[in-house]
């Protein structure tokens, strides 16, 4: 029953996004305002899809309906209701539904809001480019990831539950989807893209709407991208939270492309330029996607993260060739007819720095993607087996991310078109001094190191910059100073420098090492005592824990554990961290006794400022929000550049000033 | 202009506490390595065997502390850096290392972000001399005459 | 030059097409070197020990006799990293149990399995339950799986009569894949 509902829902989906298609498509090419009407109603045919495939799945899940094979894979009766529903996403057919039904839901939300403009062809062209993809989603769950298989032969009474650390922690609940939200949002400003090259319309019309798009899928993207380094912290057990994982990268690269065009867009309303730049920067966000979901699914590279082995691979590659050929193409064909004539007047200028923000994003883009993909390029040109790790990550990003920082501190007071040195120098006073003494002050004190002084120098200056913004906007509008994309931007920098300060002190100053403690020893590390008290075990009802009791600085009492999984291969460690705002104590079980009062191997890593991670992260958000509240309503700025004729069958050149 | 020195002078003080500053924090952290730092050192250059994606300095798992192990021995019999990863790559093969070596294909991992970073500048200033040599914008007698006009306005 | 001349101009110089079709031929070499990979789980079958002397192997049995791989000089041997936990180990036991039994008679190769992150009781008791009576080596600091480049069980190795390792195996082996193995080296006359 559920597998039959669920297989006709993702059979509805695909056929939904086929018809949608076609009937698009001959709109399009008839110019029939009523096929252009009646094409955008199979949205609903596929959200309809999306959410039979869903409401089936978890059915099956809450009733351990173990005829299907995904149920009979990653289903259990023992597992916890919490972890029995988000088992939705934890395989990789899964995982493919609850992208269909994230995308099925931007579908719909894009197509009411623009349902009064359904019949303009750059409408109908976005729409038919999200049909298309949202098509291929579901073609994958009708042919190589069907999460709706049925067991032929016995039907097992009793499955192995998802993959232990997937049990471990809430957080599952929430990371996965963030991350989709972001991931699948990003769908819609390249669908816009396309149609702006296919139409050769880039009145600033769209652009708004479309840029209110990618803030809402960046600010999930980094929530999810947060909240992800958050969970590897309190569940993985190795004290880190970023490990320059295949996975993790896969989901940072397209971040990096998808920054780059919130802030190069700005000069796009401002004076009409970049536009070329930011075309291909939403096109490559989502081209970065798609491979990132290929790398994430295909097995070619190791990682944490890995699904279990599947076809599904070359499907997704074919699918990131059709994209990357199209974006490729488009930009070919139509890229320098819609090229600005306007020019940089002078790279001091608040355009320059944007501009140098392009450079400098791609490169990082570059930099990450070249290190995650490096190993299959090695391989293929002369079988090299090499990997790449942490230590080259961190040596190359590292001057990239102090130019950046660089930059958050003075662009945001450099003036558009031209700046002068007086200017320059007036604004950024305070911000430097204070920086300054904040340096002086972390000497004096005793901390050492070039690297994490210099990010703490930076830091300060680049927030310094972001406050002084902010006051003086609060002094101008009272709390709508607050408010607004610069305001809102401001405030996500700070969060930003909060989260590359703590970044850089906790790898710059953490300590690790493991104790062998006898029941009532203490010992000492970095200024905090550890006293071991003993440990017990414990059966619960998906799992036996052997678990540590362990006081901290004479205080409270923390638990880490070994936790042993019925059909699990070893055994996973659970750890249990102290967290203050100045540092963290982080506790893992090494080594259980071997009897009862025996002695116990204790690992203790203490690192400072973790918990302004996690509080840069909500910094970020909050200050998302900010940027998405709809300011004082104001025109787009009439770009000072002279328009750009191009010749299109339908549309006549475009007067200045106009916004399509 | 002197007025403009003058205006540079606190930014050229600051300029020199930050220096002596971070000359001073730069200090005093290295100093030659104990053997156990030694050890961790080269243990986090060295990928954990059974681990998906860490250091066999930072993993608890049964492998990486066999490794550790090693290095330690090793290490107090006195073996160079060098020689140690020497030993771990004739054992797991190349890619047990974390860092790409130097040389071969290993060292375009390295040069590429370098090349595209030179590349990219190279472009950007050819861009920029491209704009700057733009005839600017001809301001008209008429034109000046219209805002001081209107300047003089605004100030009354 | 006014601005919109500039502009045509411009435009026929076609910078951005260029820029785009040799990124567009870039990619198409990046999917074509994607598209012919395999899985990152078949690749480590290669060992830098092929070809080479098996490094030394010594330790105390599961009967708590000493065990060392040099006692097996002139047979071939299968060495075998396993522990009880390892779910595909089990897989494998059986097919481990018939190539023992194959080759009793001719006594011509062997099975020497080293316990890998697991305890002898374990171990004991993983061999009562599928059978098999192969000497086990016990492997306490993880010396031995690092000497052979061993990341995680199963993995076997073919070490033949005299001492080379002829292959490497990366998960589960079974009996009719090792005499294949078996006859090719043989036939090279090793």
């Amino acid at each position: 029953m559920n597998a039959t509902l669920g297989t006709a829902g993702v059979w509805l989906g695909l056929f939904g996004a086929l018809v949608g298609v076609v009937t698009l498509g001959f709109g399009l090419y008839r110019r029939d305002d009523k096929l252009l009407e009646a094409g955008r109603k199979y949205t609903w045919v596929i959200v309809a899809g999306a959410v039979l495939g869903v409401v089936a799945m978890e059915s099956a899940l809450l009733g351990h309906d173990f005829s299907l094979k995904y149920v009979a894979e990653n289903g259990s009766r023992q597992t916890p209701l919490l972890f029995t529903i988000t088992g939705m996403w934890s395989a990789l057919e899964g995982s493919i539904l609850l992208w269909a039904i994230v995308l099925a839901g931007y579908l719909a939300v894009m197509v009411h809001h623009f349902r009064t403009r359904a019949t303009d062809p750059l409408v109908g062209w976005a729409t038919l480019t999200v049909f298309v993809v949202a098509g291929f989603f579901f073609a994958l769950m009708a042919g190589p990831a069907n999460p709706f298989r049925v067991i032929h032969g016995a039907i097992p009474t009793n499955g192995p539950g998802p993959n232990p650390l997937l049990q471990n922690h809430p957080l599952v609940a929430f990371h996965p989807p963030m991350l989709y939200l972001g991931y699948v949002g990003f769908t819609i400003p390249f669908a816009f893209a396309v149609a702006a090259l296919v139409t050769g319309r880039l009145g600033e019309g769209w652009l708004v709407e479309t840029r209110r798009w990618t803030l809402f899928a960046w600010g999930f993207l980094t929530i999810g991208i947060i909240l992800g380094a958050w969970w590897s912290y309190e569940v993985l057990g190795w004290g880190g939270y970023w490990a320059w994982d295949p996975v993790e990268n896969a989901s940072f690269i397209p971040w990096l492309t998808a920054t780059a065009y919130l802030h190069s867009v700005m000069v796009q309303e401002r004076r009409g330029m970049l536009r070329i730049w930011n075309l291909s920067l939403l096109l490559a966000t989502f081209s970065l996607t798609i491979l990132g979901t290929f790398l994430t699914r295909s097995g070619v590279l190791e990682s944490v993260h890995s699904f279990t082995e599947s076809p599904i691979g070359p499907w997704i590659l074919t699918f990131f060739g059709l994209v990357v050929f199209t974006a490729v193409g488009l930009i070919a064909w139509r890229g320098d007819r819609l090229r600005s004539p306007g020019s940089i007047d002078s790279p001091v200028s608040r355009e320059g720095a944007f501009l140098a923000n392009n450079l400098l994003f791609s490169a990082f883009c570059f930099v990450v993607l070249l290190g995650t993909v490096f190993p299959l390029l090695a391989e293929a040109l002369n079988g090299d087996r090499l990997s790449v790790g942490g230590p080259y990550f961190n040596r190359m990003t590292t001057p990239i991310v102090i130019a950046l920082l660089f930059l958050m501190a003075i662009a945001p007071v450099l003036p558009w078109r031209k700046a002068s040195e007086e200017v320059l120098r007036k604004r950024l006073f305070w911000p430097a001094w204070t920086a300054t003494i904040v340096v002086v002050l972390c000497v004096v004190t005793g901390l050492r190191g070039l690297a994490p002084l210099a990010a703490f120098w930076l830091g300060t200056f680049a927030a310094g910059s972001a406050v002084r913004q902010l006051v003086l906007s609060a002094r101008r509008q009272g709390w709508r100073g607050l408010i607004g994309r610069a305001n809102g931007g401001m405030v996500v920098h700070i969060g930003v420098v909060l989260v590359a300060v703590a970044f850089a002190a906790s790898h710059a100053y953490g300590h690790t090492h493991e104790f062998r403690l006898a029941p009532g020893q203490s010992a000492h590390l970095s200024g905090h005592t550890v006293t071991y008290l003993g440990s017990s075990t414990v059966k619960a009802s998906n799992k036996t824990s052997v678990t540590a009791q362990v006081r901290v600085d004479g205080g409270k009492v923390y638990a880490p554990a070994i936790q042993q999984f019925p059909f699990a291969t070893q055994a996973i460690g659970s750890p249990s961290v102290k967290s203050s705002l100045g540092d963290d104590v982080y506790l893992t079980l090494a080594a259980a006794p071997d009897h009862p009062g025996g002695t116990a191997v204790i690992g203790v890593i203490v690192q400072p400022l973790i918990m302004w991670l996690w509080i840069g992260g909500a910094v970020i958000a909050v200050g998302t929000a900010l940027a998405a509240w709809p300011g004082r309503r104001r025109r787009p700025t009439a770009p000072v550049s002279a328009p750009v004729e191009v010749e299109t069958p339908e549309a006549p050149p475009e007067p200045v000033g106009v916004t399509s | 202009m002197s007025g403009k020195w003058r205006g540079r002078l606190p930014w050229l003080l600051m300029g020199a506490v930050l220096v002596v500053a971070l000359v001073i924090g730069s200090q005093g952290r290295s100093g030659p390595m104990t053997e156990a730092q030694r050890v961790k050192h080269i243990a986090s250059e060295i990928r954990c065997p059974t681990c998906r994606n860490q250091s066999a300095a930072e993993s608890d798992a049964a492998a990486a502390k066999a490794v550790r192990d090693e290095i330690d021995r090793r290490v107090r019999a006195g073996q160079s850096d060098g020689e140690i990863v020497a030993f771990m790559v004739s054992r797991y093969g190349s890619d047990i290392l974390l860092k790409p070596e130097g040389s071969g294909v290993a060292s375009l991992v390295w040069a590429l972000p370098v090349v595209a970073v030179v590349v990219a500048l190279f472009g950007l200033g050819v861009a920029f001399r491209r704009w700057r040599s733009r005839p600017g914008v001809d301001v008209s007698a008429e034109d000046r005459a219209l805002v001081e006009r209107e300047l003089q306005r605004e100030d009354a | 030059m006014s601005d919109v001349d500039l502009a045509v101009s411009r435009s026929r110089r076609h910078t951005a097409r260029w820029a785009a079709i040799s990124l567009g031929v870039v990619l198409l070499l990046f999917v074509a070197v994607l598209a012919t990979r395999k899985s990152a789980a078949d690749k480590q079958a290669e060992s830098p020990l092929l070809g080479k002397q098996a490094p030394s192997l010594t330790g105390s049995g599961l009967d708590g006799s000493q065990v060392s791989l040099a006692s097996m000089h002139g047979k071939w041997v299968v060495l075998n990293f396993m522990a009880s936990w390892c779910v595909p180990c089990r897989d494998e036991h059986p097919e481990l149990v018939k190539f023992t039994q194959r080759h009793q008679a001719a006594a011509d190769a062997t099975v020497l399995g080293v316990i890998f992150d697991d305890t002898q009781p374990n171990v004991r008791r993983f061999f009562a339950d599928l059978g098999g009576s192969w000497p086990v080596v016990d492997d306490p600091g993880g010396h031995t799986a690092l000497d052979f480049g061993v990341r995680g069980p199963p993995e076997s190795f073919l070490v033949d009569p005299n001492g080379f390792v002829v292959w490497k195996g990366i998960g589960q082996v079974n009996a009719d894949g090792l005499d294949k193995l078996l006859r090719e080296g043989k036939a090279r006359g090793a």
